[in-house]
């Protein structure tokens, strides 16, 4: 029953995520996105939770997911994304009950000098110009007062926590196939018999550099009960 | 004989004329473009019109200046306000590319990376634009770098910006197969031999000279025989989107006739030996062509030109069934020409090459002989074969449901034919179009496929269950565990309207069974495939022929 209920809070999230509130591109992310495998596993990482009224909130950061190499990237003036979801789940069980995401694109503009920031999460789309790249992470590599779920989702007097996850650029499934597709033709394999291509093996080599994304981090917070 | 082989070498000289022709300097995109107008959307910029562009940061390699460059038009302050558009509701930002650059390559030419890049000097190019992570995504599936990176720097006037490529190479050489393993052969005089070792190695370098053009090579050995290749092949012939390809081939091949009870003719006497042996000689080439047709759809097309030069015995016999029949050695006694077209078309949806786990990967090719263009062997042939892999919904296991038919309509070579050890994993394929193995098919099922070596139909379907066993991330990224089973037929006309005497029944279907299993793995120089058949193919658990 619990299970059960626990689904059709989930549909009914993706169903409504419209009317919730919830951006339509934040849900377009999440489609074939991966869950935690084995949450409860997870590196612990503080964060904090308040409730507003019935509404959940939580901060937490995750800026280590920006190294060096890739903070010098987010000048580069072309797009960079950081995708961060963070699952709600219950102590002892791998299905979460709630999903909150937030999506940052941060393109640097080259002639005024600032980076345009596009964010995207539960409470709506906003562009905000940022001045330097400190300004950026403060935006999109840490969460403040971020809307998480509604008590009535949650199991009164059962302890909880989120699951994060977060990417930096990551390859939709769709473009992943194509890209890999692409890849992993052969130059020259015309032959039909093994001994017949000879360069029909090498290419293979290459795409196993292609990940789903540029960096990832995933922890998960400690538990929090409604 | 001679005017026609004269003919290839004059074709072959063509060949590489065109590829030094290649080596010259193709088209500078942009360069006689101007920017051009501003696009729509929004025009916004702050900041007026005279913002000096920052000094170009330090160059890793070569070359320094922008290697596809156009100078901006000098610009009215309304262009240069015009010159960056933002997309309504969107971060997006557009901007007009004044150059392209290239960075980190000291192999590869700057022109061979530009060709993979879908922009010109003078285009306007949209930050979010797909295409321009796609252009990373196809540098590196050219294998010839081991990190790209793309960005935007300011250009010389507002508006303007310059594609950065920077990239990082890898070696280019490749080592593309390696065979080694046993077979059981026959001694010139037709004696049979219980063991004898074979083995062949095949490599390439992909990025010669830096120019993105792959020269390869090939050589097989066993005792008395050797097969070499070189094979040219362009990505981009000329610059355009079609493959060139090229290969020279020499093969000194022996091939065996009959099952251990043969007579032969030579020209003294005439002597009995288990095995009547052919020797032949092959020298030729092809050339080739090949485009895409959408992103999973290959075709390719190729001419072979080969002289044949064959010493067979004077008249062999051997069994067929109960009956005494003389052998066809299937080539020409002296020397013969082989020309033939050949179109091939490969569609690949497989999400892995090596450890496939869903997907399809099918090929069709048809050969005509051109006998009005000399050819000594009229024949046609097609092939088609169909793999298809479904991922089993526990554990990673893997499912490969395999397909192959071909057909022969007129008089191959022997070594075009469909050959039993192609088939059957119980004895060695053919590697490089030699034959090592003298033995017939397994024969589990005690039917007449024993009594064919050469055959002009094929049809095999097999299937193929694989477990994982080991992922990594390094260097070994997947080890599985496979087993596999299938049931094959290799038949020719003869076989099929005028049966050998002595089998009746379901011994007229010429069908065997075959089995592998093993490891496959899934390395950073390659894949993989340990089977445990062709040894186990030395175990004498063969049907016997009639007598």
């Amino acid at each position: 029953m619990i299970r059960n209920r626990r689904a059709a809070a989930l549909f009914l999230l993706a169903a409504f995520a419209p009317v919730l509130g919830v951006p339509r591109e934040a849900v377009a992310q999440t489609q074939g996105a991966p869950q935690p495998a084995n949450p409860s596993s997870l590196p612990t990482r503080r964060a904090s939770f308040a409730w507003d009224n019935t509404l959940l909130r939580a901060g937490f950061s995750f800026r280590d997911v920006v190294d060096k190499p890739l903070a010098e990237k987010l000048s580069s003036g072309l797009p960079n994304v950081i995708l961060m979801r963070a699952y709600v789940f219950e102590e002892g069980r791998s299905e979460p009950v709630a999903l909150a995401v937030r999506t940052c694109t941060v393109t640097y503009d080259l002639w005024d000098d600032i980076y345009r920031v596009r964010v995207s999460d539960p409470n709506g789309v906003r562009n905000v110009p940022k001045i330097n790249v400190d300004g950026v992470l403060r935006e999109c590599a840490e969460a403040h007062d971020l809307p998480i779920v509604d008590r009535a989702i949650l199991e009164k007097g059962h302890p909880h926590f989120l699951g994060v996850l977060v990417e930096v650029n990551p390859i939709s499934p769709a473009m992943l196939q194509q890209i890999r597709q692409w890849v992993q033709r052969p130059t020259g394999s015309t032959g039909i018999n093994p001994g017949d291509a000879l360069f029909g093996s090498f290419v293979g080599i290459f795409v196993r550099q292609i990940g789903t994304s540029a960096a990832s981090l995933s922890f998960r917070t400690q538990s929090f009960t409604p | 004989m001679r005017a026609r082989f004269a003919a290839f070498i004059a074709a072959a000289a063509v060949v590489v004329c065109g590829g030094a022709a290649h080596a010259d300097p193709i088209r500078t995109w942009g360069s006689s473009q101007a920017p051009p107008a501003t696009q729509g959307g929004a025009a916004t910029s702050a900041g007026g019109a005279s913002t000096p562009p920052p000094p170009p940061p330090a160059t890793i390699g070569t070359p320094i200046e922008p290697v596809d460059a156009v100078p901006p038009t000098p610009a009215s302050s309304a262009g240069d306000t015009e010159a960056v558009v933002r997309s309504p509701g969107h971060v997006g930002l557009r901007y007009v590319l004044e150059g392209i650059e290239v960075r980190g390559n000291t192999a590869t030419l700057a022109r061979v990376v530009l060709r993979y890049v879908p922009f010109r000097s003078g285009d306007t190019i949209d930050v979010d634009d797909s295409e321009i992570e796609l252009t990373r995504f196809r540098l590196l599936g050219t294998g010839f770098f081991r990190d790209v990176n793309l960005s935007l720097r300011r250009g010389t006037h507002r508006g303007y910006a310059i594609l950065v490529i920077t990239v990082v190479e890898r070696n280019t050489m490749v080592l593309n197969d390696v065979w080694l393993g046993l077979s059981a052969d026959a001694e010139p005089n037709g004696a049979a031999r219980p063991l004898t070792a074979y083995g062949g190695i095949d490599v390439a370098e992909t990025n010669l000279a830096g120019t993105g053009i792959t020269l390869g090579g090939a050589i097989a050995i066993a005792d008395g025989q050797l097969a070499l290749r070189t094979r040219f092949a362009d990505p981009a012939f000329l610059g355009t989107s079609w493959t060139a390809e090229a290969q020279l081939l020499y093969n000194h091949a022996r091939d065996f006739f009959g099952n251990e009870d043969v007579l032969v003719d030579d020209p003294t006497q005439q002597v009995t030996q288990d095995f009547a042996v052919a020797n032949y000689t092959r020298f030729g080439g092809s050339v080739g062509a090949g485009h895409d047709i959408g992103v999973t759809t290959r075709l390719y097309v190729d001419y072979r030109l080969e002289k044949l030069d064959a010493s067979l015995p004077l008249a062999a016999s051997d069994h067929y069934g109960s009956e005494i029949v003389p052998i066809n050695f299937f080539i020409l006694p002296g020397s013969s020409i082989l020309s033939t077209v050949r179109a091939t078309l490969i569609h690949d949806t497989r999400d892995e090459p090596v450890l496939p786990t869903r997907g399809d990967f099918f090929t069709l090719v048809g050969d005509v002989s051109l006998t009005p263009l000399g050819s000594d062997y009229p024949y046609s042939k097609i092939q088609a074969h169909l793999s298809h892999w479904i991922g089993l919904p526990w554990a990673g296991h893997v499912l490969k449901l395999d397909a192959f038919a071909g057909a022969i309509f007129g008089t191959a070579p022997v070594f075009e034919k469909f050959y039993i050890g192609d088939f059957t994993d119980l004895l060695p394929d053919r590697v490089l179009d030699l034959n090592f193995d003298r033995r017939s098919a397994p024969n589990f099922l005690n039917n007449d496929i024993s009594e064919i070596r050469y055959g002009d139909y094929a049809l095999k379907l097999s299937a193929e269950y694989r477990i994982p066993i080991y992922r990594g991330t390094r260097s070994i990224y997947g080890i599985d565990f496979f087993g596999a089973f299938g049931v094959y037929s290799v038949a020719d006309q003869n076989l099929i309207t005028n049966p050998p005497p002595g089998y009746e029944g379901l011994a007229k279907l010429p069908i065997d069974l075959t089995f592998n299993f093993g490891l496959r793995a899934d390395t950073a120089i390659g894949g993989f495939m340990f089977g445990v058949s062709n040894f186990l193919g030395f175990l004498p658990v063969r049907g016997a022929a009639p007598q």
